[in-house]
C-alpha cells in the first residue's frame, strides 16, 4: 500500500467534507448565536444555513469532472457517482425546506445536523466499491436514520417505530455483515471487481448463494422489498413526516444505486435468469420473486389502508418492486432507467409527504377522511397533490408516467425472447390497481366536502415554495426527460 | 396604366361602404342615408365620367382596353386574380348605370318620402349599385359571379320590401328561385371554363378566356353530342343571362317582380339588373362569337351559341309584346314591355354583334326608366292605384308627368327620327334582316314592334285621356258626373319637383340619345368596336336602309293608329267596362290577359313534379330511410340492452368480484404487519432459508 496523502483524500472527497464543516457551523451556530430565539428563527436560520452548505457541495460535485479511485476502490470518484450525490444532496434541500414549518421539536440544531450526517453517510456510499465502505457507510446513514425516526419525543408511536426500525434495522445488518464475511471467504477481497474475479468458476457453492441472500436481505431491508418491508408502515407512520420523507427519498436513491453496483459489479457470473420457463439459479431470480412480491403485495396492501403515510408506506414497497425489475434486467439502458426512476419517484414521494405534513399539522391527522375537501381549502397544495400522486400512478405527462416507460421498456427487451414480460405484465396491472388508492386520496380532496367548519389551510411559505419547485420538476421531468438521462 | 384604371374599384366601392354606413346607422337618419347613397354615386357618376374619356378618342386604333388584376386565392400551384377591366363597353355602362341611377335615387327621395323603412331602402339601394356596378367593371368571370350574386339578393330584398304583403313575399321567393335557375348554369358554365382555361380573367394580355389563344383552344375540343366546349360553356353562361334577364322561357318572375316600390322597378327591374344578363352575354361575346371551326356548313358567318341566342330573343320580344297588349296594371305593362324589349337586345346580340345589342340596352335604360318613374309619379299621384281602368284623364291633373311620359311612349314606340328608341331598335331590325339563318326573328321582331306601338298607345290612352275613373267604384257604371264634382283632395295631383325633375333629365336623354347612333353617324358602334366612322347623311338614303327606316316607320305608324282608334277615340266609360279587344276577341284576349298560361302551365308541370318530388323524398324518408333508420335504432338498442345485459352480469359482476378480491387480499396481507418485531425478524429468517433451498433446489433443477 502506497503512503496516504491525506491531502488527496480531502479533495477528493470535497462534498462530503463541506457538508461536515455544515453540519459543525450549523450546530455551533444554534447553540451559541440563535439560542433563546424562536423555534421557527432557530429553523430558518439553521435551514438557511444547511442549504448553503449543501447547494455548495452539489455545485462542486457537479462541476467537477474527475475520476479517481483511492485505496484500491475504497473511495471511488466518477461522474455517475458524482451526479447521484447532486441528486441526493438536492432531495436533502428539499427535506430541509419542508421541515422548516415543523413543530414537533426544539431540537432545531440537533435535528438538521442529523439530516445532514445522514447525507453525508449516503454520499458515501455511492462513492465506493468496497464490501468495508458500503458497510460503514450504510450503518453511517442509518444510525441518522434512526434517530431521526425517533425524533418526535412527544409521541410514543414515534419512539416505536424508531425501536422496531432499528431492531430489524440491525437484525438485516447482521445479516449483511454475515454475507460479506462469506463473500471475503469465498473470493479473498473486499473490493467489488476482485470479487467478481474470486467467485468466478466457483459454480453455486452452497456458501456464494447463502452470501447472495443475505446481501439480498441486507439492501432489501434498506428499499423496503417484500418481505425485508415489515419495518416500513410503523416506521413512515410513526416517524415525524420529515423524516419519512428522508427515508423514502435520499436513502432509497443511495441504496438503489449501490445495490444495482454491487451486484452487476460484484456478482458477475452469478446472474442466473428469470426469464419464464428459463429459470437459472443465481441473483437475478431472487430479484424477480422479490419484485413480483413487493408489487403485488405493496400495490394491493395499500388499498385499505386509511393512513396517508401508511399508504405511501406501501407504496413505496410497490414502486421498489418496479425498480427492483430495472436491477434484474441487468443492461445499461435499464440500469440508467433504473436511476431516472428512483430520482424522479424521490422528488414525488418528498412533495406528496411534503403535503402530508402541511394537513397533518392543520388537521392534526394524516387519514385518508383528513384530506376532504382539501381543494377548497387550500387549492394550490391540493393541485401540488394531485400532481404528486398523478405522477406515482403514472400519468402522462408526468416523471412518473416517463420513468415507468423507460423502466418497463428497457425490461422488455432486456431478456432474451422477451422473457421478463411477465414481469412486466405483473407490474402494469398493479400500476393499474395502484391508481384505486392514490384516487381514493384524490377523490377526498376533490370530490368530498369537509367536514363541519373548515377554514382555508395557511400553507407555510417555504414548504409551499418547496412544494411548487418539486411539482414542476415533476412536469419539467415528464416532458423534457432528457434534462436527467443525459447524466445517467 | 392611367390613373383611373388603378382606381376604378372605388366606384363600386364607394355605395357598397354608404351602404355599410347606412345599415349601422340608427334609424332614423333620413338625411343621412339619401345624401350617402346619392352622394357616393355621384361621385362614382362623375368617376365614371373620367373612364369614360379616357375612353374616347381611340377610333381606328382597335378596342380600347386596359386591366387591373391582383393576385387573390391560391389553388395548389395556381393563383386566381381578382380584377376589373376598362374599355368601352365598361364605361358606358358606368355612365349609365351612375347616372340613372343617381337620378332615380333622387326620384325615390320623393316617393318614399312616407315611408318608415327609409333607411332600410338607401342601403338595399346603394347595396345594388354596388354589385350592378361590380358587375360591370369585373374583369373577371369569378368577381362577376359574387357581383352578380349582390344584386340578385338586393334585388330578392327590394321587391320583398313590403314584405308584410304575401304578394310582394311570394314575388320576391320567385324572383330569386326562378334568376338561380339560370344562375346554376352560370356557375356551372364558369366552373368548366376555369377547368377548361385554368383563368376566369377575361382579358389578361392574351391569356385571358376571352382571348384567342383559349379560345381557339375551346373551339377546338369537342365535348357532348359533338359541340365544341365553347358552345356548350357559352350556352350554360347564357343560361344566367336568360335567368338574370327575364328571357322565355324564365321571364316568369320579372311581371311579378313589380311588387317591389316603383323606384325598385325602374332601376332594377327595367334600366340596369336585367339588362345586367344582356351585359353577360356582350361581355362574353368572344366567346358566342367563335366558330366551332365547322366551316363550310351551313354556318355561314355566325355560330351555334348565336342563333341560340336570336331565337331566344326574337320569341321573348314577340311574347313579352303579346302579352303587354291585355294587361290592365299599369307596371305590369311596362314589365312585359321589358321582357319584351330585353328579347329585342338579346336578339340585337345574336344577329349584329355587341354594338347593336348595348346601344339598345343603353336607350331602354333612358326611356324604361323614365316610363317606370313616370308611372311611378302617376301611382303616387292617384293614391298607389296600379290599375289603368281607375285612371283617365290625367293630362289635366299632372301635366308635367304628361309630357314625359309621352316622351318615354314614344321613345319606346320607336317614333321616327326624334327618339332613340327608333335609331336603336331600327338598327336591330336591319340587322335581323341580313341575318343569313333565318327571315323569322325579323318578321317576329316587325310584329313586336307593331304591338309595342300599339300597347303603349292603349296605356296612355287609358291613363291620360278620356276621364278620371278614379272616384267609382269597380262594378258601379256612369258615375261620371260625380267624378267631375269637385277638386277634392281625392283627386290626383302632381309630384313633386324632386320627382319630375329626374324626369325631365331622362326625358332629355330619350330624344337625344338616339342620335349617337344613327347610320349617317354611328359614333357608337365606332365607340364600342374601335373601327373608324365619318358623318355622312347618304348612308341614311341607301336603298336597304331607306326602306327599313320607312317600313320601320310605317309599323309604328299602324301600331300608334290602330291604338288611338280602338283607345282614344273612344274614351272609357267606367271602370267595369269590357276591353275593346275582350269584346271582339274574347279567346285570344283570355290568353293574352293570362300570359299564355305560362305560370299555369309552370304550376301544372314543373312546380307539380317538385311537389311530388318532393313528397315522394317525404316518402321514401319517412318511411324507407327512416324505417332503416329505425331498424338499426332498434337492433342497436337490442344490442346495446344486451350488451347492459352481458356488462353488469358477468364483466361488471367479474369485475366487480375481482376488485372486491383484491381489497380483501389487501387486507389478508395487511394482516402479515402484526406490529409486533418479534414476528417481522421471524420473517426474515423464514425469507432466508426460503431464498436458499429455492436457489439450491434451482441449481439442481
Amino acid at each position: 500500500m502506497n503512503t496516504v496523502n491525506y491531502l488527496e483524500i480531502l479533495r477528493l472527497a470535497a462534498p462530503e467534507t463541506i457538508v461536515t464543516v455544515t453540519v459543525l457551523i450549523v450546530l455551533g451556530a444554534d447553540v451559541t448565536v440563535m439560542r433563546g430565539k424562536s423555534i421557527a428563527a432557530r429553523f430558518n436560520v439553521g435551514a438557511l444555513l444547511s442549504i448553503l452548505g449543501c447547494i455548495f457541495a452539489a455545485l462542486l460535485a457537479f462541476t467537477r469532472h474527475t475520476e479517481a479511485n483511492l485505496f484500491n476502490g475504497l473511495m471511488v470518484v466518477d461522474p455517475s457517482s458524482d451526479f447521484v450525490k447532486v441528486a441526493i444532496l438536492a432531495l436533502t434541500v428539499f427535506t430541509i425546506l419542508i421541515s422548516t414549518s415543523a413543530r414537533f421539536t426544539d431540537h432545531v440544531g440537533e435535528y438538521l445536523s442529523l439530516i445532514l450526517l445522514g447525507t453525508i453517510g449516503l454520499m458515501f456510499l455511492v462513492s465506493t466499491e468496497d464490501l468495508l465502505m458500503v458497510f460503514i457507510a450504510l450503518e453511517f446513514a442509518s444510525l441518522a436514520l434512526y434517530i431521526l425516526t425517533a425524533f418526535n419525543k412527544h409521541n410514543e408511536k414515534s419512539a416505536e417505530a424508531a425501536l422496531k426500525y432499528f431492531l430489524f434495522g440491525g437484525m438485516s445488518a447482521a445479516f449483511l455483515l454475515f454475507g460479506f464475511s462469506l463473500l471475503y471467504g469465498i473470493s479473498g477481497s473486499t473490493n467489488l471487481r476482485e470479487i467478481a474475479v474470486g467467485i468466478a468458476g466457483k459454480g453455486f457453492d452452497p456458501l456464494l448463494l447463502v452470501a447472495l441472500v443475505t446481501t439480498i436481505i441486507g439492501f432489501g431491508f434498506k428499499v423496503a422489498a417484500v418481505p425485508f418491508h415489515l419495518w416500513a408502515p410503523d416506521a413512515y407512520e410513526g416517524a415525524p413526516t420529515p423524516s419519512a420523507a428522508f427515508i423514502g427519498s435520499g436513502s432509497k436513491v443511495a441504496s438503489f444505486y449501490v445495490l444495482a453496483k454491487i451486484f452487476t459489479l460484484g456478482f458477475v457470473g452469478a446472474e442466473g435468469s428469470a426469464v419464464w420457463h428459463g429459470y437459472l439459479s443465481g441473483w437475478t431470480p431472487v430479484f424477480a420473486i422479490v419484485a413480483a412480491l413487493s408489487m403485488v403485495l405493496g400495490n394491493l396492501t395499500a388499498i385499505v389502508q386509511s393512513s396517508v403515510k401508511r399508504l405511501l408506506a406501501y407504496s413505496a414497497i410497490a414502486h421498489a418492486g418496479y425498480m427492483l425489475l430495472g436491477v434484474l434486467s441487468n443492461t445499461p439502458a435499464s440500469a440508467s432507467a433504473m436511476m431516472f426512476y428512483v430520482i424522479t419517484y424521490a422528488l414525488t414521494t418528498i412533495g406528496a409527504f411534503g403535503v402530508v405534513m402541511v394537513v397533518e399539522e392543520a388537521t392534526g391527522g394524516d387519514a385518508i377522511k383528513n384530506f376532504a375537501g382539501l381543494s377548497r381549502r387550500a387549492p394550490g397544495l391540493s393541485l401540488c397533490l394531485l400532481i404528486f400522486l398523478l405522477s406515482l400512478g403514472g400519468i402522462p405527462p408526468l416523471a412518473g408516467f416517463i420513468g415507468k416507460f423507460f423502466l418497463f421498456s428497457a425490461a422488455v427487451s432486456a431478456g432474451a425472447n422477451l422473457g421478463l414480460l411477465w414481469l412486466v405484465i405483473l407490474a402494469i396491472a398493479m400500476s393499474a390497481v395502484s391508481f384505486y388508492y392514490y384516487l381514493r386520496v384524490l377523490k377526498a380532496a376533490y370530490v368530498e366536502d369537509a367536514p363541519g367548519e373548515a377554514p382555508a389551510i395557511k400553507v407555510p411559505l417555504l414548504t409551499f415554495l418547496a412544494l411548487v419547485l418539486l411539482a414542476l420538476l415533476v412536469i419539467l421531468f415528464g416532458c423534457v426527460p432528457g434534462l436527467l438521462t443525459q447524466f445517467l | 396604366m392611367i390613373w383611373i384604371v388603378k382606381n376604378l374599384w372605388l366606384i363600386p366601392a364607394l355605395p357598397l361602404f354608404a351602404a355599410g354606413i347606412i345599415a349601422v346607422n340608427k334609424q332614423p337618419a333620413r338625411k343621412l342615408a339619401a345624401t350617402l347613397a346619392i352622394g357616393s354615386l355621384a361621385v362614382g357618376f362623375l368617376l365614371s365620367l373620367c373612364a369614360f374619356s379616357a375612353t374616347l378618342g381611340h377610333h381606328g386604333e382597335g378596342v380600347f382596353r386596359e386591366v387591373f388584376s391582383f393576385p387573390w386565392i391560391q389553388f395548389g400551384g395556381q393563383w386566381m386574380d381578382l380584377g376589373w377591366v376598362l374599355d368601352p363597353l365598361t364605361a358606358i355602362m358606368l355612365v349609365m348605370v351612375t347616372f340613372v341611377g343617381m337620378l332615380i335615387f333622387i326620384f325615390s327621395v320623393g316617393y318614399m318620402a312616407h315611408d318608415e323603412n327609409f333607411m332600410r331602402f338607401f342601403c338595399f339601394l346603394a347595396l345594388f349599385a354596388a354589385g350592378m356596378l361590380g358587375v360591370v367593371i369585373a374583369n373577371n368571370l369569378f368577381l362577376f359571379f359574387v357581383s352578380w350574386e349582390i344584386v340578385g339578393l338586393t334585388s330578392y330584398l327590394l321587391i320583398g320590401f313590403w314584405y308584410h304583403k304575401p304578394s310582394a313575399a311570394a314575388a320576391a321567393k320567385k324572383a330569386f328561385i326562378t334568376t338561380r335557375i339560370g344562375d346554376l348554369g352560370l356557375l356551372l358554365g364558369m366552373v368548366w371554363l376555369y377547368a377548361q382555361t385554368g383563368t376566369l380573367n377575361f382579358y389578361d394580355g392574351g391569356h385571358g378566356c376571352m382571348e384567342s389563344t383559349q379560345l381557339v383552344k375551346m373551339a377546338t375540343q369537342v365535348t357532348i353530342g359533338g359541340f365544341a366546349v365553347s358552345t356548350v360553356v357559352g350556352f350554360l353562361i347564357f343560361l344566367g343571362a336568360v335567368g338574370k334577364s327575364g328571357q322565355f322561357p324564365l321571364h316568369v318572375w320579372l311581371p311579378d317582380a313589380m311588387e317591389g316600390p316603383t323606384p325598385v322597378s325602374a332601376l332594377i327591374h327595367a334600366a340596369t339588373m336585367v339588362a345586367a344578363g344582356v351585359f353577360l352575354v356582350a361581355r362574353v361575346y368572344p366567346l358566342m362569337a367563335q366558330s366551332p371551326l365547322l366551316h363550310g356548313t351551313m354556318w355561314l358567318d355566325t355560330t351555334p351559341m348565336l342563333i341560340i341566342v336570336t331565337w331566344v330573343g326574337a320569341i321573348t320580344a314577340i311574347f313579352g309584346a303579346s302579352i303587354a297588349v291585355a294587361q290592365n296594371d299599369i307596371k305590369r305593362i311596362l314589365a312585359y314591355s321589358t321582357v319584351s324589349q330585353l328579347g329585342y337586345m338579346m336578339m340585337g346580340l345574336g344577329v349584329g354583334g355587341v354594338a347593336v345589342g348595348m346601344f339598345h340596352l343603353i336607350t331602354h335604360a333612358f326611356f324604361k326608366a323614365l316610363l317606370f318613374l313616370g308611372s311611378g309619379s302617376v301611382i303616387h299621384g292617384c293614391h298607389e292605384e296600379q290599375d289603368v281602368r281607375k285612371m283617365g284623364g290625367l293630362k289635366k291633373y299632372m301635366p308635367v308627368t304628361f309630357a314625359v311620359y309621352a316622351v318615354g311612349m314614344l321613345a319606346l314606340a320607336g317614333f321616327p327620327l326624334f327618339f332613340s328608341g327608333f335609331w336603336s331598335k331600327d338598327e336591330i331590325l336591319h340587322s335581323a334582316h341580313n341575318w343569313p339563318v333565318s327571315h323569322i326573328p325579323f318578321l317576329l321582331g316587325c310584329t313586336g314592334a307593331l304591338f309595342t306601338a300599339f300597347y303603349m298607345t292603349r296605356q296612355v290612352a287609358l291613363v291620360f285621356f278620356g276621364n278620371y275613373r278614379g272616384h267609382q267604384q269597380a262594378g258601379t257604371p256612369s258615375a261620371h258626373a260625380h267624378s267631375h264634382a269637385s277638386e277634392s283632395s281625392h283627386d290626383p295631383h302632381e309630384s313633386p319637383a324632386v320627382m319630375t325633375v329626374p324626369l325631365v333629365i331622362l326625358a332629355g336623354f330619350a330624344i337625344l340619345l338616339g342620335f349617337v347612333g344613327t347610320p349617317a353617324w354611328p359614333w357608337f358602334d365606332g365607340y364600342l368596336t374601335g373601327e373608324e366612322f365619318k358623318f355622312d347623311l347618304s348612308k341614311l338614303t341607301e336603298p336597304g336602309t331607306l326602306g327599313l327606316m320607312i317600313a320601320s316607320a310605317a309599323i309604328v305608324f299602324t301600331g300608334l293608329g290602330l291604338g288611338w282608334f280602338l283607345y282614344g277615340k273612344r274614351p272609357r266609360k267606367t271602370v267595369a267596362e269590357k276591353d275593346v279587344l275582350e269584346a271582339a276577341q274574347p279567346f285570344f284576349y283570355k290568353v293574352l290577359e293570362n300570359k299564355y298560361f305560362i305560370d299555369e302551365i309552370y304550376e301544372g308541370t314543373v312546380i307539380r313534379f317538385n311537389a311530388f318530388a318532393a313528397w315522394l323524398c317525404d316518402f321514401a324518408d319517412r318511411w324507407i330511410f327512416g324505417g332503416a333508420v329505425m331498424l338499426v335504432k332498434y337492433i342497436t338498442v337490442g344490442l346495446a340492452w344486451l350488451y347492459r345485459l352481458t356488462d353488469e352480469y358477468f364483466v361488471n359482476l367479474g369485475f366487480d368480484t375481482g376488485c372486491e378480491a383484491l381489497r380483501e387480499s389487501g387486507g389478508g396481507l395487511s394482516k402479515l404487519q402484526t406490529g409486533r418485531v418479534q414476528t417481522y425478524l421471524r420473517v426474515i429468517g423464514v425469507a432466508l432459508v426460503a431464498l436458499i433451498i429455492f436457489l439450491i433446489w434451482g441449481r439442481k433443477a
